[in-house]
């Protein structure tokens, strides 16, 4: 289970978190919506460790990811994927996925290339293992991002507006995996602004405004009237983004 | 009477001098290089006072004549400290440390220049920060620095020429001595700076060399 306890975090004077609760199960997929600087990213930044937390707790499988000595354990089960996919540059797509399995899990290379290869293949990308992320199109470093993420075996996805950045038909490219990994199984902490397909794939969805988790609930409630519809703000968020 | 004119042995003595410049060089590069590369990363884990420590040592370096700081080695020490010192390790001490100074500034900045998002990706896969530096930062980080670095080694070589005041028998101190036996300037020093242009040369084309093919995959850098 991960467990988002009454988390609070500020950056300098701004509070951008302000007590947020929220606990995903294992095999959900739970959406995260909300605009842009409502904390949504840094929700995730909190998760995995990236951000201290001002106060509150969160615990991947029972690791406080406050304590230094549990931290390595909660990140080993929590598997980022980045809005502006981060790759290193310096390396190949096949050695983007295997550096942390071999480094951090100790897996023998040529296992974790064998993974790492057939991660790829099952991304569509099993010509493009020794392409530099540079020699790639968007859509197929996002999807390397992925596979570097699938490739620590997470437990729980965290994907940080991951096709922000993406153009519609790169966005579809990406969305189509997501979609088959949340059928899954897997368990997907998803920040996004794709509405629809968080509609989709999400079996809750929570809204977040200025910090506070305003709506926490199942997918057909959040959109429905006497749910998540219910709150004006929630309301005036949704009408805004499908006219977008 | 003196003998003004030159002879074969004059080349042989220019050949000494340039292998004692040449090898002081390499000697006091790879001295700095070292010392200045775990400046860098003394940095780059901010140990406390340490740390502290290193940035003023280098900003003294950086910031007070190489003649200086030699004269203070090489005279100045051994009165201080009552010890002996010879030309050649007051050298060697001086010349190590000027370029570890200038490759701490060059280390840093290129540890700098690794974007922060590759680094955050790394660390949430679960590397330590040693694994960080030695598979995500130090790779990218050489293949940028090697330019700099070259620079500055080019500089160092000819900064090596001062070191003929405190009477080490370097390349310049033989054109000196050769220039006082034959007084004829302009082909003793002529001869000499084409020696050190060519040595010069030579550092930056192996630079140019090494750089390209740090760089062979890095089409993301540069235009």
């Amino acid at each position: 289970m991960l467990k988002v306890e009454n988390v609070k975090k500020a950056f300098g004077g701004t509070i951008v978190l302000d007590g947020v609760n929220l606990t995903v199960n294992p095999g959900e997929v739970v959406s995260i919506l909300g605009s842009s600087g409502s904390g949504k990213s840094t929700l995730i930044r909190c998760i995995n460790g990236l951000e201290k937390l001002n106060a509150g707790r969160i615990t991947v499988d029972d690791f406080d990811v406050s304590k230094p000595k549990e931290l390595a354990e909660a990140r080993k089960r929590s598997g980022t994927v980045f809005q502006l996919f981060n790759l290193y540059p310096h390396m190949s797509a096949l050695q983007n996925i295997t550096l942390a399995p071999i480094e951090v899990l100790k897996r023998p290379k040529a296992e974790a290339e064998a993974e790492g290869r057939a991660l790829l293949a099952s991304v569509g990308l099993g010509d493009r293992a020794d392409a530099y992320p540079a020699q790639l199109s968007g859509g197929q470093r996002q999807r390397v991002g992925i596979c570097r993420a699938l490739a620590m075996q997470p437990r729980y996805l965290l994907l940080d507006e991951v096709t922000s950045a993406l153009d519609p038909e790169m966005t579809s490219e990406v969305l189509d995996i997501l979609a088959k990994l949340a059928k899954s199984g897997t368990t997907m902490v998803f920040v996004t602004h794709e509405i629809e397909f968080a509609r989709q794939i999400s079996n809750r969805i929570v809204f977040l405004e200025k910090g506070v988790l305003l709506v926490d609930l199942p997918t057909a409630e959040f959109f429905s009237a006497e749910g998540g519809l219910a709150q004006p703000r929630v309301a005036q968020f949704l009408s805004k983004m499908r006219k977008d | 009477m003196r003998y003004t004119e030159f002879t074969p042995f004059d080349l042989w003595l220019l050949a000494q001098g340039l292998g004692v410049t040449v090898g002081l060089f390499l000697v006091t590069s790879l001295i700095g290089v070292a010392i200045g590369v775990l400046w860098g990363v003394v940095r780059f884990y901010r140990v406390p006072v340490l740390m502290q420590v290193i940035t003023f040592v280098a900003e003294v370096l950086k910031n007070s004549p190489v003649l200086v700081q030699l004269f203070l080695v090489f005279f100045g020490f051994p009165a201080f400290f009552k010890l002996n010192m010879t030309p050649v390790n007051a050298a060697i001490i001086t010349l190590s440390l000027n370029t570890a100074a200038f490759v701490y500034v060059i280390a840093v900045s290129s540890i700098e220049s690794i974007g922060r998002d590759q680094v955050e990706a790394a660390r949430v896969f679960g590397l330590s920060r040693w694994q960080v530096l030695r598979h995500v930062i130090a790779p990218q980080a050489m293949a940028f620095s090697i330019g700099p670095l070259t620079a500055l080694l080019v500089n160092q070589l000819q900064v090596t020429s001062l070191i003929s005041v405190i009477g080490v028998m370097d390349l310049s101190k033989i054109g000196a001595n050769l220039n006082l036996r034959t007084l004829k300037p302009f082909i003793v020093w002529t001869a000499v700076g084409i020696l050190y242009y060519l040595a010069a040369k030579l550092v930056a084309t192996l630079g140019a060399k090494l750089e390209k093919r740090l760089r062979a995959h890095s089409a993301f850098r540069g235009l």
